[in-house]
This record gives structure tokens, C-alpha cells and sequence, in this order.
């Protein structure tokens, strides 16, 4: 059997957690194996990744300063030597900031009411990018 | 409610309406027969006596003022007391955000709100490299007393209600003093803070202290409206509320408090979403549930304590980034349910919410709003005007009846503190089938599933306003109000007189080591210049909690 997709879901604040759950499950329930990261910090989701092998991360940002918490993030991640693992957000992002995160490394970034199987379908496709970079799960 | 013969009569009559109506719409194409409301209630087109011939007046509406408060809470409604109007805010360093609570109230706002960048209330300072790229972001960034003292610079404490968004005692201790700096008595003090019931230490301290010390601040509060927010119903958001505040009481009242003492500094913070006549009669619903539990149940006897208090914002997840003026029709639509619904307090959202944090142009749209339908329409000249409307009675039951079975199988789980995990998985399978209702086109939402316009008129022309206005037509965040902060709280560390800080603290830690009530060494230490970090971190030492950080943070787990 195909492996599922792994999937890093992360938020960066307390309150808003509508569209992070929506996520979790929409993508559950389309066969790919979402790891709940929680609310995060940049410095919290590199190790995350490293430690539940994923093949792709996803960052909902409505508190922070997406281009600040993008930057770190990527730091971190080629720190961690995992900086080709794709990256997407979700949540409120400004036009310019959505053009400055793509221009660090971030494959998509989406928007509010974006239909959930059009979210899953660019997700499948982008993990499966991303499962030559994780290891050891993937070389097993 | 009415008289027996008219009911037989009506039986007739109305079964011949209704075959004529569904005859009607079985010969249109397209036309459904009956609507399903948000709360999954379905409703008729036309309603008669027939159903709410149970109903009786003096028991279920009665007068404004009066048990069970369906009416409202007091006999003159608006004309007595007027609406609060008041906009949450939160931006940058406590400057800006002093600076635009002036700007609300000089354009009429009367109440005041904030909301701090910490929601969890064990943040880090904000020169922590943890913080990067939060400071000042979706809230004011409040380190210390200092910053308190400058949001409430030239603010009249006596004339505005301020309500404190946070359920950190940090807020509370900081806000008590700068009253005791101005010699207000904490007996004449109002306002509010988000203080969630919840099981925990601080969240009784706060309520246990204001009962006892604060009497007019609302200390304890039933946030249903973020709730709401999360994607649950108008009848969970009555039954969830009812059902976190009786876990609330409980814990309050093995505390030693009467019920009578507290409760009535219990209010809720509510949402108005877009079915419209559900929504209206929610807030009547949702007050003839608290007069009715907390009688029948708790034995509450103070008519005070049975009057459920409201403060609304209108609903956001329908909110569109397409077509962004539309959002100002919604919010609209949505505080007229609100007013006519009967709430004390309300926060119109902003039309551009979905895109940006609010900027003076649209807050003052939102302030307008409520002023408009408070001075030009008459809405707020009659107290409940939709009383006595057969449809809205019938909802109005129906709801009430629901919120009911629904907070006792609450508390056949053990309540609500026990099953807050289910009100949660309830809370997120709702937002998912709104959203796949959406995406369906189930749910229409205009912009985004239907009346689409790909050249989006309305956004080009806010960015045109923003590219040519001389004023700040849309929010941009700037990174160097950090810097500002950051600034801000080195100068506290720098003229603080550590040794008095660190007996101060070392008071604090003993208080919470002994399960005392914390408000007292906590209000202490912050006038030597306590930091939010360091009372999270002194938090963490005395409950073996996960540290300060930016959050806490739950260990990663694979969703089922």
C-alpha cells in the first residue's frame, strides 16, 4: 500500500483555530496523516518536522508577521538540515506578503474559503514533492 | 396563549394554507419547501397562534424587566440604557493603541476594549527571540505597568467601561493599580475581562478577589462568542455558555461564595451570525435559559444574578476578502439582530477584517453603524419589538427548548469542565460541514460561491484608496513598533529597584505555592515592575506547568 502523506500542521496563535481544525480534518478524512503541531513558533516546528518526519509542513499565520515568521522558519529548517521540505500557509496574508513568503520558499499560500478539495489536491501533490527530502522514513 | 376556539378554527384554516403554499412552491422550479436554520432547526414560511398556542405570556415573555427576561433586562431597554459601543482594539505599542481609543471615543464610541498580542497569557516579554515577528501584531503589546499607564493615558476610568480581553491576572493587576494611582475607589470601578470559567487557579482567584473587593467588575465571563467563531450553532452557543458557567458556579461555591454574591458579575460574550430571526431570538432564548437554570437549579434568588448580560460581535467567518464592501452589508444585518435581540454591548466588525486589522477609517464605519441604527431607524425606540411575532416566539422556544436538552446532556457527561473535549469535537465537526456547505454551494456566500466577480471592482477600489488617500486606508504592519516595544521594557528593567522586585516575587511564588488567592502579592510586584514573562515563569514554578514562552505549547500528536 502507498504510503500517506505526512502532514505538520502548526498555528501561530491561541484564539483562532477554525480553519486549523477544518484543515485537520478535511485532510484526514482525504487519506493524508496530519501531525498536530499545535501553536507554534518558527524555532518549534523545525524540530517537529525532523522528529515526525514529514513530508510537508503547513504554517497558519493570523497573529504574526508572515514574513518575519516565514524568514526565522526557513533558518531554522536549513539549520535542522531539512530546508527543502515544502513549506505552505494558510490564514489571513496580505498580497505583499504573500508574494515576499513565496519569494523565501513558500510553494502556496491560501487564502480563506479556498474549497477544501482544491486545499487537498495541491497539498497531496506538493507532499509528494517533498518525500525524497524527509528521511530515514521514507528510505525505508 | 390564546383561546381555544381560535386554535380549532385555525387548525382548518391553516392545513388548507399550507397545502396551498406547498402547491405553490412543488410548481416552481427550483423553490425548497422549508428552510434549515444555522442551528439545524427547520422552519416554515408562515407562522400562526396555532404554534405557540403552548406558550404561555406571563410565563415564557412577559415584560422587559421582569423573570424570565425573554423581553430584556430592564423595562425601558435602550431608551433606559443606552447600547455600549464599543470596538475591540489593539495595535502596536500602548500608544498607538491609547491614540485610537481616542480617536473611537471622539467619534462617539462610549465603552472601551482591548486585546493584548498574548492570548494565552504566559507569554514571553516582548525582547524575547521567541516573540520575533508577534510583538504588536494582532494586539497592543503589554509588558508591564508602564505600558498599561500609557494605553490609559487621559482616559477617564469612571466614564468608560474597559473591558481587559485576556484571562491573565497580569491585566487585572495592572488595571486595579493605575485606579488606585488615581484614588478611584475599587468599589465605583467598572469593566470587564475575558476571563473565562474555566477549572483553573487564576480564573477563580480573579473572580474570587473582584467578588470580594471589586464589586461592580465583571470578573467572570462566558466567551461563547469565539466559540461561535469555531463553527458551532446558535443553540450549542446558549447550551455551552449555560453549561461552562454552572461548572464555574459549582467550583465557586465549594470556594465558600453564595451564589447570589457572584453570578451577577457572570456575563457573556455573544456573536450575532446571519440567520437573522435564529439569531434575534437567540439572545431572547439565551436569557430566559440563565433566569430559568440558575432559579430552578441554584436557587439564585437576587433578580440581578438571573439577568444574562451580553456584550456581541458580529460574526466573522463569513466575512469575505472578495468583494470587501460587502462585508460592511453583513455586519450591518447582523447588529440589527444583535439590537433588536437586546444586547447590552456591541463590536461591529469591520469591513475589512478578512484582510487586515482594522484602521481608523474602517473602525469608525463600524461606530457608525451602531450609531445609525440607534439615531435614524427607531429600532432602539421600541424594547423588543419582534416580541409577540409567531415565528419569532416559535424560534425563540425552540431554541430554548434545545440549549436545555442540550446542557443536560452536558451534564450527564460530568459538566461542562469534564466534557470539554466533546464540546470541542462538536465545535470542529460543525466548522467542517459550514465549510463543505460552503464549498457545495449549500451555504451561498456572496463572492466567493456565487455573484462572483472575477474583476473585483470593490477590492480595486480600496487599493486604489490606499494607493492615493492621505489617510491609512488599509493596515500594514510595521515591524519597528518591536523595536518601540522592546525600548519600552528596557527602560522598566532599567529604572525597576531589583531588590524590591525580587522580594515582591519571591512573595508572589510563596502565595501561589500555598494556593492563596493571587491578586494581592501579583498587583505587589507589578508596581516594582514585574514583567507578563516573569509572572508566567514564576506561574510555571509554583503549578509545575509548561514554562513562559510565546505559548504553551501541547506535545505534538497524529489526528485520529
Amino acid at each position: 500500500m502507498e504510503q500517506k502523506i505526512r502532514f505538520l500542521l502548526s498555528r501561530d496563535d491561541y484564539y483562532h483555530q477554525r480553519g486549523y481544525w477544518v484543515l485537520a480534518k478535511a485532510f484526514t478524512r482525504a487519506g493524508i496523516e496530519v501531525v498536530l503541531g499545535g501553536i507554534q513558533t518558527p524555532n518549534g516546528i523545525a524540530p517537529i518536522a525532523v522528529q515526525e518526519a514529514v513530508d510537508i509542513i503547513g504554517y497558519r499565520i493570523m497573529n504574526g508577521d508572515p514574513k518575519i515568521l516565514i524568514s526565522l522558519l526557513f533558518d531554522e529548517m536549513s539549520k535542522q538540515g531539512i530546508g527543502q521540505v515544502p513549506v505552505v500557509v494558510g490564514g489571513i496574508i496580505p498580497k505583499k506578503d504573500e508574494d515576499a513568503i513565496k519569494g523565501i520558499g513558500v510553494k502556496e499560500v491560501f487564502h480563506p474559503y479556498t474549497p477544501l478539495e482544491s486545499v487537498v489536491e495541491s497539498v497531496k501533490a506538493i507532499g509528494n514533492e517533498g518525500r525524497k527530502y524527509m528521511t530515514p522514513r521514507n528510505t525505508e | 396563549m390564546f383561546k381555544e376556539e381560535l386554535i380549532k378554527t385555525l387548525q382548518q384554516i391553516q392545513e388548507k394554507y399550507e397545502e396551498e403554499v406547498n402547491q405553490v412552491l412543488d410548481n416552481l422550479e427550483g423553490a425548497s419547501k422549508e428552510h434549515v436554520t444555522f442551528s439545524d432547526l427547520s422552519v416554515k414560511s408562515l407562522y400562526s397562534p396555532k404554534d405557540i398556542a403552548e406558550i404561555d405570556f406571563m410565563e415564557d415573555i412577559c415584560f422587559p424587566g421582569q423573570y424570565p427576561y425573554t423581553r430584556g433586562l430592564f423595562p425601558a431597554g435602550y431608551l433606559s440604557r443606552g447600547l455600549h459601543i464599543r470596538q475591540v482594539t489593539g495595535l502596536g505599542t500602548a500608544e498607538e493603541t491609547n491614540e485610537r481609543w481616542k480617536f473611537l471615543l471622539s467619534n462617539g464610541a462610549n465603552a472601551l476594549s482591548v486585546v493584548p498580542d498574548d492570548g494565552s497569557g504566559n507569554r514571553a516579554d516582548s525582547d524575547d527571540p521567541r516573540v520575533q515577528g508577534l510583538v504588536g501584531k494582532g494586539g497592543v503589546a503589554l509588558d508591564t505597568l508602564y505600558d498599561y499607564q500609557t494605553l490609559f493615558e487621559e482616559i477617564d476610568m469612571r466614564k468608560y467601561p474597559v473591558h481587559l480581553i485576556t484571562t491573565n491576572a497580569f491585566a487585572l493587576a495592572c488595571y486595579l493599580t493605575i485606579a488606585e494611582e488615581r484614588d478611584i475607589d475599587f468599589k465605583e470601578l467598572r469593566g470587564s475581562m475575558s476571563n473565562w470559567i474555566r477549572p483553573e487557579t487564576e480564573c477563580l482567584d480573579i473572580i474570587e478577589y473582584c467578588t470580594r473587593n471589586v464589586p461592580l467588575f465583571n470578573a467572570g465571563y462566558l466567551d461563547m462568542r469565539n466559540v461561535r467563531e469555531g463553527g458551532c450553532t446558535a443553540v450549542q452557543e446558549i447550551a455551552f455558555g449555560v453549561a461552562s458557567a454552572m461548572a464555574g458556579c459549582d467550583a465557586l461555591i465549594e470556594r465558600g461564595l453564595d451564589i447570589d454574591d457572584f453570578l451577577h458579575r457572570i456575563t457573556w460574550f455573544v456573536n450575532s451570525g446571519p440567520d437573522f430571526f435564529e439569531e434575534a431570538a437567540k439572545f431572547r432564548a439565551m436569557r430566559k435559559v440563565w433566569a430559568k437554570i440558575f432559579r430552578e437549579r441554584y436557587g439564585a434568588k437576587e433578580p440581578r444574578s438571573l439577568m444574562c448580560r451580553m456584550h456581541c460581535q458580529t460574526y466573522a467567518p463569513t466575512l469575505t476578502k472578495q468583494q470587501p464592501f460587502n462585508n460592511l452589508i453583513r455586519s450591518t444585518i447582523y447588529s440589527m439582530a444583535a439590537i433588536l435581540g437586546g444586547v447590552q454591548s456591541l463590536h461591529v466588525n469591520s469591513f475589512d477584517e478578512a484582510l487586515a486589522i482594522p484602521t481608523e477609517f474602517s473602525a469608525s464605519l463600524s461606530v457608525r453603524t451602531q450609531q445609525i441604527i440607534d439615531s435614524e431607524t427607531g429600532i432602539t425606540k421600541a424594547v423588543d419589538p419582534l416580541g409577540g411575532s409567531y415565528f419569532v416566539e416559535w424560534l425563540t422556544k425552540n431554541l430554548e427548548q434545545a440549549a436545555i436538552d442540550t446542557i443536560d446532556n452536558i451534564q450527564s457527561k460530568g459538566g461542562a469542565f469534564k466534557a470539554w473535549d466533546w464540546m470541542c469535537g462538536e465545535i470542529r465537526d460543525a466548522a467542517l460541514k459550514n465549510q463543505r456547505d460552503v464549498d457545495s454551494g449549500k451555504k451561498l456566500l456572496v463572492g466567493v460561491n456565487t455573484l462572483v466577480d472575477p474583476d473585483d471592482i470593490q477590492m480595486k477600489a480600496l487599493e486604489t484608496l490606499q494607493k492615493h488617500a492621505d489617510f491609512e486606508a488599509l493596515f500594514e504592519y510595521d515591524p519597528s513598533v518591536a523595536e518601540k516595544q522592546i525600548k519600552r521594557l528596557q527602560k522598566v528593567r532599567r529604572e525597576r529597584d531589583n531588590n524590591k522586585l525580587e522580594i515582591a516575587k519571591n512573595r508572589l511564588l510563596l502565595s501561589l505555592k500555598e494556593r492563596k488567592n493571587m491578586v494581592p502579592p501579583l498587583t505587589d510586584a507589578v508596581k516594582c515592575g514585574l514583567t507578563r514573562g516573569e509572572f508566567a515563569q514564576i506561574k510555571a514554578e509554583a503549578f509545575n506547568q509548561p514554562g513562559e514562552g510565546p505559548y504553551v505549547c501541547n506535545p505534538p500528536f497524529v489526528l485520529a
